[in-house]
C-alpha cells in the first residue's frame, strides 16, 4: 500500500469519520485504538488470528470461477470468493476473531453486539462460545421474526438474545441500544460491532481483520489469471464485506470498484437502504458519512428485503471512496435482489444469502452481453440457509411444517 | 453579558426538559411553569431521531415530540418565546451533533446567540470539538464540558483548559436517569476535577428527587445539580393527564428550591 493511507490519526477518510460519542466511552475508545495498534504488530497476535482462521473458519475462502454464470451473461469471465463457505456462514466471523482476541487482550470479561440479519449475532455468539466468554445480542424485533433460524443459533451457542423495540425494530435500533448498553457496562464490557461502522477505531479495524478476503483474492487470481482482476463488486450495508475485498485493492487504479446498495422498494422511494445513493453526509452511531435523513438531521428508517443491509448509515471508509471516486455505489432493488438470489441457486448450485444477492443482480444488470472477457471478483458474502423463510414467503412458496 | 457568568456559588439548579413534549403547545406552558420558578439553569432538549446517551424517559420525550413533526426552527422559536429575565435563569441548548451539522454550524450559533448561554453537545468529545468552539466563542456562547467518571485526570486537564459557565459531570456510567448515585465516587471526581477547573461543577444523570438535591449539595463537593428525566417522568406518571402535571412539576420545582 504506496499511496492509501486512510484513516489519518484521529480515524479520518478524508472528510468522514472521527469519534462523535459522549465522553464516557472516549476513554475506553482511546484505549481501544491503542491496543489495537499493539496487537497489529504483535506477532504472536497476527498468529493466533491466522491460525484461527485456518483451522477454526477454513480460510482461505476459495476463489470459484462461476463458469455457468460467465457462459449466462455472455461477456466476462466472473469469479466468487466465496466467504459463504466460512465457518458460520459468512465473513463476519473474520472480524469477530479479531476482536474477540483485542477483548482478552484488553481484559473484558462480557461481550455485547449489535446484529441485523443475524450472521454478526452468530459470529460473535461462537467466538464468545470458543472462548467462553458471557454474550449479549441486540437484535430488533423485526429482525428476530425474519431471521428465526440465526436466533436459534445464537440461543444454541449460549449467548442471550436481546430484542429491541425501540424506533424501525432493525439494525440500527440494535446499535443504539448495544451503545446505550457500553455506556453502562464500559468498564468491563467489550462491544463488537460487526461493520465498518461506529466511532474510530471501528471502521479501520474491522476494514483491517476483514481484508484477509481481498489479501486472499489478490493472491489467488493473480495465480490463477497471472494479472489483476478488472472490476470488484460487493454489496454494502455498514459495508465491512466490501472492505475487507476492496482495501488489498485500492491502490491498483486499473481495477474498477462496485459497491452495491440496497434500494429496497427503489432508491427514489422512502423504503430504501440506499444510503450513497439518496443520502446525505450526517453523524449517526459515532462517524461521520452518508446517512438517510430528513432535512433536519432526523435518521430515517431503512428498508430492504436482506436484514443484513437494512441500515440507514454506511462506513465513513466508502463514503470517502465515494466522494474520491475510487469507487462507484449503485442500488439494487429488494426485487431484483430476489430474482438473482434464484437464478444463482440455478445456475451455479450456490444459494447466496440475500445481501450478496444484490451484488450478484447488479452483476447480472450490468454485465449481461458486455465487457467480453473482462475479469470479475464477486464477494459472495454469506450463504442463504438463513434467506429460505423470508425468501419462500416472497416467491410464494409454502415452507411452514 | 452570558447568565452563566452569575450563577451562584452553591446550590445551583439545572432543569433539563424536551422542547416539543409532549406538544409543542404544551411544551411552552411546561417551559413557562418551569421558567417562572427561576431556576439558575434551563436546558432546553432539541429532540434527536437516535438519542444513544439517553435512557427511556428522554428517548420516549423526543419521540413524542418528533411524531408531532418537531423541527429545529420550531424548537429554536420556542425557546426564544420562553421570557428571559437578564441577570437570571441562564438557558442551554442540549442536543446531539448531527443536529447542529444539518443546520449549519454557523446558522445554528446566528440563530441562538443572544438568547441561548451556552451549548451542551453530548456527543462532540474534545477531540472533535475545535470548529464548533471558535465558533460559540465568536458569539460568546459557552461550550459546556462533559466529565464522565472514565475521564482520568491527564483527560480532565486538558478538557477543562478554558472551560466556562460550568462543567457537568456525569454522576454515572450509565445512560440520562439511570442508575443509584454513588456519594463517594462523585466527590472524589469531583476533587479531581476542582484541581483543573475554578468554573462550577453540576451534577447530572440519575438525581431524581428533593433527597437526591440536598444529599449531593450538602455532603460533595459539587456546586449543584441537574435535574432531567425525573421531570419527564412525572408526566407518565400522572397517565399523561397534562393539567396535573403542570401543576405537579411546579409543585417538584418548588420543593426541591425551599430548603
Amino acid at each position: 500500500m504506496s499511496n492509501y493511507n486512510q484513516p489519518n490519526n484521529s480515524g479520518r477518510f478524508g472528510q468522514f469519520g472521527g469519534m462523535y460519542v459522549s465522553e464516557t466511552l472516549m476513554p475506553l475508545l482511546i484505549e481501544l485504538d491503542e491496543a489495537y495498534t499493539r496487537a497489529k504488530n504483535d506477532k504472536k497476535f497476527q498468529k493466533e488470528l491466522k491460525d484461527l482462521f485456518n483451522n477454526y473458519v477454513g480460510r482461505p475462502s476459495p476463489l470459484f470461477h462461476a463458469a455457468n454464470i460467465s457462459k449466462y451473461l455472455n461477456g466476462p469471465k466472473v469469479y466468487f470468493k466465496r466467504d459463504e463457505l466460512n465457518h458460520t456462514g459468512a465473513h463476519k466471523i473474520n472480524n469477530c476473531l479479531g476482536q474477540i482476541l483485542l477483548a482478552k487482550k484488553m481484559g473484558k470479561t462480557r461481550i455485547i453486539a449489535e446484529t441485523g440479519a443475524g450472521q454478526h449475532g452468530v459470529a460473535t455468539a461462537t467466538v464468545c462460545a470458543l472462548f467462553g466468554l458471557e454474550c449479549h445480542i441486540y437484535m430488533g424485533s423485526k429482525d428476530i421474526v425474519r431471521q428465526k433460524p440465526n436466533v436459534f443459533r445464537m440461543k444454541l451457542l449460549g449467548a442471550n438474545i436481546i430484542p429491541v423495540e425501540s424506533g424501525s425494530k432493525s439494525l440500527k435500533d440494535a446499535m443504539n441500544e448495544a451503545l446505550r448498553d457500553w455506556i453502562k457496562n464500559v468498564r468491563d464490557t467489550f462491544y463488537i460491532i460487526g461493520s465498518t461502522a461506529g466511532p474510530h477505531p471501528y471502521p479501520k479495524m474491522v476494514r483491517d481483520f476483514q481484508s484477509v478476503i481481498g489479501i486472499e483474492a489478490r493472491e489467488q487470481i493473480l495465480k490463477r489469471e497471472k494479472k489483476l482482476p478488472d472490476f470488484l463488486i460487493a454489496c454494502v450495508g455498514g459495508g465491512s464485506n466490501a472492505m475487507g475485498l476492496f482495501y488489498p485493492f485500492l491502490n491498483d487504479k486499473k481495477v474498477s470498484i462496485i459497491g452495491v446498495e440496497a434500494a429496497g422498494k427503489g432508491s427514489k422511494t422512502n423504503e430504501t437502504a440506499a444510503t450513497m445513493t439518496s443520502g446525505t453526509p450526517g453523524i449517526l452511531h459515532g462517524s461521520y458519512s452518508y446517512v438517510l435523513q430528513d432535512p433536519d438531521g432526523q435518521i430515517k428508517e431503512a428498508h430492504s428485503i436482506s436484514a443484513g443491509l437494512d441500515y440507514p448509515g454506511v462506513g465513513p471508509e466508502h463514503s470517502h471512496l465515494k466522494k474520491s471516486q475510487r469507487a462507484k455505489y449503485f442500488g439494487i432493488t429488494d426485487k431484483e435482489a430476489l430474482k438473482a438470489f434464484q437464478l444463482c441457486s440455478k445456475l451455479e448450485g450456490i444459494i447466496p444469502a440475500l445481501e450478496p444477492s444484490h451484488a450478484l443482480a447488479y452483476l447480472f444488470k450490468a454485465f449481461k452481453n458486455k465487457f467480453k472477457n473482462k475479469i470479475i471478483i464477486l464477494n459472495l458474502c454469506g450463504r442463504g440457509d438463513k434467506d429460505l423463510f423470508t425468501a419462500a414467503k416472497e416467491i410464494g412458496f409454502d415452507v411452514d411444517e | 453579558m452570558n447568565n452563566l457568568d452569575q450563577l451562584p456559588k452553591k446550590n445551583i439548579l439545572a432543569l433539563f426538559m424536551t422542547c416539543g413534549f409532549p406538544s409543542l403547545v404544551k411544551s411552552k406552558k411546561v417551559f413557562d411553569t418551569i421558567q417562572k420558578n427561576k431556576p439558575d439553569v434551563i436546558e432546553f432538549g432539541l429532540p434527536f431521531s437516535d438519542p444513544m446517551a439517553d435512557g427511556l424517559i428522554i428517548q420516549e420525550a423526543n419521540k413524542l415530540a418528533l411524531q408531532k413533526g418537531l423541527t429545529t426552527d420550531q424548537s429554536i422559536q420556542l425557546i426564544k418565546s420562553v421570557s428571559k429575565n437578564k441577570g437570571e435563569t441562564a438557558y442551554v441548548i442540549m442536543c446531539y451533533i448531527n443536529t447542529i451539522m444539518k443546520y449549519g454550524v454557523s446558522n445554528f450559533i446566528k440563530s441562538i446567540k443572544g438568547t441561548v448561554d451556552g451549548l451542551i453537545i453530548v456527543d462532540l468529545p474534545f477531540e472533535e470539538e475545535k470548529e464548533i468552539r471558535k465558533n460559540l466563542e465568536k458569539h460568546n456562547i459557552y461550550l459546556i464540558k462533559l466529565i464522565s467518571p472514565m475521564t482520568d485526570s491527564n483527560r480532565a486537564k486538558r478538557l477543562l483548559h478554558n472551560s466556562k459557565g460550568f462543567i457537568y459531570y456525569i454522576s454515572s456510567t450509565g445512560i440520562t436517569g439511570s442508575n443509584k448515585l454513588n456519594h463517594k465516587e462523585i466527590n472524589k471526581n469531583i476533587k479531581m476535577i476542582k484541581k483543573h477547573s475554578y468554573t462550577p461543577v453540576l451534577v447530572g444523570f440519575g438525581v431524581k428527587s428533593k433527597r437526591d438535591v440536598k444529599s449531593l449539595n450538602e455532603t460533595t463537593l459539587t456546586n449543584g445539580v441537574i435535574i432531567g428525566s425525573a421531570l419527564i417522568q412525572m408526566y407518565f406518571d400522572l397517565k399523561m393527564n397534562f393539567d396535573k402535571y403542570l401543576k405537579s412539576l411546579d409543585k417538584f420545582i418548588r420543593s426541591i428550591q425551599s430548603r
